[in-house]
C-alpha cells in the first residue's frame, strides 16, 4: 500500500491549481466551467483517504512537515494527525459531493467558470487551514477562507442585498480576524525567548511548552478568549452571529459549502487544534461553553419566526456551532474525548447540513427560486426524492433516535450534564447552564426544523408555481449527491461512534517525533478544570431527557403545521411584543447598524478626519509657511550693491583679527 | 628712524583706502582707493626689506612686480567701467544694482 502522508502538502495546493485553470481556461472547458475544480477536489478526495486508511487502517504514525519560511522559525508545514485527517477527509468529500451538485445548479449562469474558481480556491484555502501546523499558516488560509466568502457571499454582485450581505459577513469576520491575530501576537512574544524553542508559533512546540511555564497563566486566558473572539466572528457566534442569515443571498451551494459544511466549522476546527491551551487557561473553557450554548438557545429561538427557507437552516447551523463549540467548552470535565464527540457532531452536521441545504437548492431550482415557506406546500407529491431525503436531513438535525445527529447530539448533552455534576460541587448550580442551554436548544431544533419541513413539503401548494414544481431527474447531478449525504447522515452515526471517539482522542495524547503526549490531567490542573475529579453516571432519565424533547418537539410542530392545521397567526398577532423583538433578532442587527456604525464609529472617523485636516496638514503646512516667511525677511541681505559685501568683508576681518588678538591664535 | 614709522604710515594708508573703498559712490574715485590700499601694502614690503634684509633686494624686487599688475588691474578695472557706462549710463555704484533680492 503506498505511503501517503509525504503527500499530504497536494491536499491543498491541487484545489488552488484547479482554482488558476479554472479562473484562466475554464470558459473553454466542457459545460463553460467545473470540471477543473471537481477533478482536482476528487484528487484531494483520494489522497485524504489514503491517509485516513494509512494512519487509521494501517496505523502508521502521524506526520508533519516544516519548511521555513520568511525567518528562522516561522514554518510553512502540514501536519498529519486524527484531528487533520478527519477534517480533510470530511472537506474533500462533501466539498465535492457540492460541486457536483453545482454543475446541475449554476447551470445557466454566465460567471459560471469564476464561480468554480472561487469555490475551488476555497476548498483549497480550507484544506491548507486544516493541515496548518502552526498559527501563521493557519491564521493566512483563515483570511483566504474569510476572502473567498465575501467573493461567493457576493457572487451575483448586481443584487445589492447580495452586495451588502457580502461586505457584512467580511466585516463581522474581520473583527474576530483582529482579535485573533492579536492572540497569536502575544503567544509569539513569549515563545519567541523561550529556550529550546526553534519553532516559535508551531503547535507542536506551543504545547510541548505549556506545562513549563513559557506563557503565564493570565497570558494564556487571554490568548484563549482572543482565539475564541476569532472564533465567534468566523463561526459566526454570539455576538459576531448576524452576518449567516444575511449571507444566504447567495447561491445555495454556496451557503451548502461555506455555511454550512466547511467555513464555519473552521472555528469550531480551531479551538480544538488549541484544546490544550484552552485546556491550560483558567476561566477559559467555562467561557467557551457559555458562550457556544447561549449562541445555540439564542438562534434556535429566532430560527422559530423566520419564514425563509435558507434561513431557517442558517440560524440552524449557527445553534449546531453553538453546540460544538459548548462541547469542548464543556470538555473541561471530559478531557481529550471532547475533542473526538465535538467534531463528531460537526461532520454528522457537515452531512446532513450539507443535505439540507443542497435540498434546498433542488426546491429552489425547482420553484424558480421562490424561498418563502409560506409560499410552499404539497412539495412531497411534486418532488418526491428531494422531500424523503429532506425529511432524512430534518429527522437528524432533530436528533431522532438511531440517526448520526442523535448519536453526536446526544453525547454532547451526556457531556454538558457530567460538566454540570462535576463542576458543580466546586463552583455551584451555575455550572448546569450549559446542559440547560442546550436541551431547550434540542427542544426548538426540533420544532422549527419539522415546522419548516411541514409547512414547506405537506399541505396544498399556496401559490401556482408550487403546484407546478418539477424536479430534476434521479441520476442527475442534482439529485445524487442528496442521496449520498442522505445515506451518509444515516450510517455515519451507528458504524463509527465509539472508533471514532478513540481515534481523535490520540490526538493530543500519542507521542509523535515532534510532540510528546499531552498530560491532561496536568493541564486540567493548572487550569483549575475539573477533568478526572471524579467519574459520574449520568441517570438514566437525563440520557433519554433529549429524545423525549425531540418527540415533543415533532410533535408540537406536526399539531400545529402539519397540513397547515392550524393558524398560529389567530394566536400570536402581528403586534405580539416577544413576536416582535424575536423577528427583529433581538435588534442586534439595529444595534450593530444605527448605533454602532452610524453613530459611534462615524463620530470617531470624523474626528480623526479633523484631527487629520487641522492638526496634521497643519503642521506640514506650518512649516512650509515658515520657511517662506523667514526666507522673505532674511534675503533682504542681498542689496545687490558691490560696496555693502565689501563692507561685510573688512568687518569679518576686524572681528576676526580681535579675536585672535584677544584670545590668541 | 624706527621700523615702526613705515609700518604705521602704511597702516594708516590702508585704512584709509579702506574706507574709500567701501564709502565712495564714484567708481573711478573707488579705484582710486583701490591703488591707494595697493601702494600701502607696497610701502610695507620695501620697509621690511630695508630694515631687516639690508643687502637683499627681495621686496623691492617685488614691488616692481605689484606695481606692474595695479597699472594692468587699473586699467581692466577702467575697461569693466567704460563698458558698465554704456549700459547704464551711469557709474554711480549704489544705483547699479541688479542682483538686489
Amino acid at each position: 500500500m503506498i505511503d501517503f502522508r509525504p503527500f499530504a502538502y497536494l491536499i491543498p495546493i491541487l484545489p488552488i491549481l484547479g482554482f488558476l485553470l479554472c479562473l484562466l481556461f475554464g470558459k473553454y472547458s466542457w459545460r463553460r466551467g467545473g470540471m477543473f475544480a471537481n477533478l482536482t477536489i476528487f484528487g484531494s478526495l483520494i489522497i485524504s483517504l489514503g491517509i485516513l486508511y494509512n494512519v487509521y487502517f494501517q496505523g502508521m504514525s502521524f506526520y508533519e512537515k516544516s519548511w521555513n519560511w520568511f525567518y528562522p522559525g516561522i514554518v510553512f508545514g502540514i501536519v498529519v494527525d486524527p484531528l487533520s485527517i478527519v477534517m480533510v477527509c470530511m472537506v474533500s468529500f462533501v466539498g465535492l459531493l457540492i460541486h457536483i451538485f453545482a454543475i446541475g445548479y449554476m447551470g445557466e449562469d454566465p460567471d459560471k467558470f469564476l464561480y468554480f474558481g472561487e469555490t475551488a480556491l476555497f476548498t483549497g484555502a480550507m484544506l491548507g487551514l486544516v493541515l496548518s501546523n502552526n498559527f501563521i499558516q493557519l491564521f493566512l488560509f483563515w483570511e483566504l477562507v474569510g476572502l473567498c466568502s465575501y467573493l461567493l457571499i457576493g457572487f451575483w454582485w448586481y443584487k445589492p442585498e447580495a452586495a451588502a450581505a457580502a461586505k457584512k459577513a467580511w466585516m463581522f469576520c474581520v473583527v474576530g480576524d483582529s482579535l485573533f491575530l492579536l492572540g497569536i501576537v502575544i503567544v509569539y512574544n513569549y515563545m519567541f525567548s523561550a529556550p529550546g524553542i526553534t519553532e516559535p508559533i508551531t503547535f507542536s512546540q506551543i504545547f510541548s511548552s505549556l506545562e513549563t511555564g513559557v506563557i503565564p497563566p493570565p497570558m494564556l486566558t487571554l490568548v484563549s478568549l482572543l482565539t475564541l473572539a476569532g472564533v465567534c466572528g468566523k463561526s459566526a457566534q454570539f455576538p459576531l452571529h448576524g452576518w449567516i442569515p444575511d449571507a444566504m443571498e447567495g447561491p445555495t451551494t454556496v451557503s451548502a459549502l461555506i455555511h454550512a459544511a466547511t467555513m464555519v466549522t473552521a472555528g469550531i476546527y480551531l479551538v480544538a487544534r488549541t484544546f490544550p491551551i484552552f485546556m491550560a487557561a483558567p476561566n477559559a473553557l467555562w467561557v467557551v461553553a457559555i458562550v457556544g450554548g447561549f449562541t445555540a438557545l439564542l438562534t434556535a429561538t429566532m430560527g422559530l419566526v423566520v419564514n425563509d427557507l435558507k434561513r431557517v437552516l442558517a440560524y440552524s447551523t449557527i445553534s449546531q456551532l453553538g453546540y460544538m463549540l459548548c462541547m469542548l467548552g464543556v470538555g473541561a470535565a471530559i478531557g481529550a474525548y471532547a475533542v473526538g464527540y465535538s467534531i463528531f457532531h460537526l461532520i454528522s452536521h457537515a452531512f446532513f447540513k450539507a443535505l439540507l441545504f443542497l435540498g434546498a437548492g433542488c426546491i429552489l431550482h425547482g420553484l424558480w427560486n421562490i424561498r418563502s415557506i409560506k409560499e410552499m406546500g404539497g412539495l412531497r407529491d411534486k418532488m418526491r426524492i428531494t422531500s424523503i431525503t429532506m425529511l432524512i436531513g430534518a429527522l437528524t438535525l432533530a436528533g431522532f433516535p438511531l440517526t448520526s445527529g442523535f448519536y453526536s447530539k446526544d453525547k454532547i448533552i451526556e457531556s454538558a450534564y457530567e460538566y454540570g455534576e462535576i463542576a458543580s460541587k466546586t463552583g455551584g448550580l451555575v455550572h448546569y447552564l450549559p446542559w440547560i442551554f442546550l436541551i431547550f436548544g434540542v427542544f426548538l431544533t426540533a420544532t422549527y426544523t419539522f415546522r419548516m419541513y411541514f409547512l414547506a413539503f405537506t399541505g396544498k401548494p399556496k401559490t401556482y408555481l408550487a403546484e407546478h414544481a418539477h424536479e430534476p431527474k434521479p441520476i442527475s447531478s442534482m439529485i445524487m449527491p442528496l442521496i449520498i449525504l442522505a445515506a451518509c447522515s444515516l450510517i455515519f452515526g451507528i458504524l463509527t461512534q465509539t472508533k471514532f471517539y478513540d481515534f481523535l482522542s490520540t490526538t493530543f495524547t500519542t507521542t509523535t517525533a515532534y510532540m510528546s503526549a499531552l498530560n491532561f490531567e496536568h493541564l486540567a490542573k493548572m487550569g483549575g478544570n475539573p477533568y478526572g475529579l471524579e467519574h459520574v453516571e449520568t441517570p438514566l432519565y437525563i440520557e433519554l431527557l433529549p429524545t423525549v424533547f425531540v418527540f415533543l418537539g415533532i410533535g408540537i410542530a406536526g399539531y400545529i403545521y402539519f397540513n397547515n392545521r392550524v393558524d398560529v397567526g389567530k394566536y400570536i398577532k402581528k403586534g405580539n411584543p416577544i413576536y416582535k423583538i424575536v423577528w427583529n433578532k433581538y435588534h442586534l442587527d439595529y444595534v450593530y447598524r444605527n448605533l454602532v456604525a452610524e453613530k459611534f464609529i462615524i463620530t470617531l472617523v470624523i474626528l480623526w478626519d479633523v484631527f487629520d485636516l487641522y492638526v496634521i496638514d497643519g503642521v506640514v503646512n506650518g512649516i512650509s509657511w515658515l520657511t517662506v516667511k523667514s526666507g522673505t525677511v532674511i534675503r533682504r541681505v542681498q542689496t545687490g550693491v558691490v560696496q555693502n559685501y565689501a563692507t561685510v568683508i573688512l568687518l569679518g576681518i576686524v572681528l576676526l583679527l580681535t579675536v585672535i588678538w584677544y584670545f590668541g591664535v | 628712524m624706527p621700523l615702526e614709522y613705515y609700518l604705521l604710515l602704511s597702516a594708516i594708508l590702508f585704512s584709509i583706502g579702506a574706507y574709500g573703498v567701501i564709502s565712495k559712490r564714484n567708481a573711478i574715485r573707488m579705484l582710486m582707493s583701490i591703488e591707494i590700499m595697493l601702494n600701502s601694502a607696497n610701502i610695507n614690503l620695501v620697509a621690511f626689506s630695508s630694515y631687516n634684509t639690508p643687502f637683499s633686494l627681495t621686496g623691492q624686487v617685488f614691488v616692481t612686480f605689484t606695481i606692474s599688475v595695479a597699472a594692468a588691474e587699473a586699467a581692466v578695472g577702467l575697461a569693466i567701467f567704460i563698458g558698465i557706462y554704456r549700459a547704464y549710463k551711469d557709474i554711480d555704484l549704489e544705483k547699479i544694482a541688479t542682483l538686489k533680492w
